[in-house]
């Protein structure tokens, strides 16, 4: 195998395995100390905010985004928020980034001393849900997705499915009180 | 990505002549799309985003470029040029460049570290991103997308080069365009 194939293989093995299940994504999530004015469960999407993602292929990208309010949309139905633009009880905004990061490869050992460990470059990509309060647009909950999306861009398909699932896994953080 | 488009330039550099530009295409479309009703297009205005890097935006020769090569290439494809305002299809492009980071290319470009050196090296480089966005002119939509990354090294300084490598990149995003002309009956 010469140079250029080498590091071909090694793209898409690291593409296959960052969509399928193995891949570590980092979940958490914050909740503010606001309490909701209504009891309705009520939400409509926020003004959107025109930013850079740091990904030109992402910016304004419809399809995306597209993809990430159904899945968000989906989730909060399933929690029986439904969605209205009278009054609705909170907003939702989300936004996603995507940053070079540094990683270490290679062998670890038990002292956690890292021995042939090579510095690689990959995209760790963030998205970030943020619910606010509609009557002051107050912070409630922010949950947030972080992983490796190197090579997934490029495929349509993969890139949903990572959507989905990370927003599957940001609403497991939605607080039992909303 | 762009890492790979690197390490593929740096190698065609250091074996010298033979390779073509390591330019990766790809796109997003409209699910469940019917393109067999657009046949005409015109350009339009690009939205705020993706940003234009300041030494392409309104760069003549760059833009000449571009316009030629997408025109060309989709009226090989059965796209017609319509006057203003009533195209089926509008479309824009952006000139995204980002300056990245790379680790440990003389590693990666050779195989092997020349004389046994394998600290890691880091460097960065300026990727370009050319982005074509194709809207639906009744509904505002967008329905395609298509883009091609590059290592541009000194690309900016060298319009003929430049030149080159828009074409190339513009007949391989639309490569994977859609077909308007597939299943369609003669008129």
């Amino acid at each position: 195998m010469n140079a250029v194939t080498t590091p071909l293989v090694v793209v898409a093995l690291a593409a296959a395995l960052s969509v399928s299940g193995c891949s570590s994504m980092e979940v958490n999530s914050y909740a503010g100390p606001r309490r909701l004015e209504t009891p309705a469960r009520t939400y409509d999407w926020g003004q959107a905010v025109v930013q850079p993602t740091g990904d030109p292929r992402l910016d304004n990208n419809e399809f995306f985004e597209a993809r990430v309010r159904a899945a968000v949309e989906r989730q909060l139905t399933k929690r029986g928020w439904r969605k209205t633009s009278e009054a609705p009880a909170v907003l939702v905004h989300y936004h996603a980034s995507v940053v070079q990061d540094l990683m270490f490869v290679g062998a670890e050992t038990a002292t956690g001393v890292c021995t042939d460990c090579k510095p690689e470059v990959y995209d760790s990509g963030t998205l970030l849900i943020d619910i606010v309060r509609a009557g002051d647009e107050q912070l409630m909950w922010r949950g947030w997705a972080k992983g490796n999306v190197s090579g997934l861009v490029d495929n349509q398909k993969w890139l949903d499915e990572r959507v989905d699932r990370a927003v599957t896994q940001i609403f497991t953080r939605w607080p039992a009180t909303f | 990505m762009y890492r790979l488009l690197l390490v593929a330039a740096t190698v065609c550099a250091v074996v010298g002549g033979g390779c073509a530009a390591a330019i990766n295409v790809s796109s997003h479309q409209a699910p469940a799309l019917d393109w067999s009703g657009y046949r005409t297009f015109e350009w339009a205005a690009p939205d705020a985003l993706p940003e234009v890097d300041p030494r392409l935006d309104a760069n003549p020769v760059f833009g000449d470029r571009m316009h030629g090569a997408v025109a060309s290439g989709l009226v090989e494809r059965g796209w017609t040029q319509a006057a203003p305002t009533t195209a089926d299809v509008q479309i824009h492009y952006h000139a995204n460049v980002t300056t990245r980071l790379d680790v440990s290319r003389i590693d990666q470009a050779y195989g092997s570290c020349p004389g046994g050196a394998c600290s890691p090296q880091t460097a960065d480089y300026e990727a370009g991103t050319l982005v074509l966005d194709f809207v639906d002119a009744r509904t505002q939509r967008l329905i395609w997308r298509g883009w091609a990354e590059m290592g541009l090294q000194d690309l900016l300084h060298d319009p003929d080069r430049m030149a080159k490598i828009v074409n190339q990149a513009v007949t391989r995003m639309l490569q994977q365009l859609p077909s308007i002309t597939a299943n369609r009956s003669p008129r």
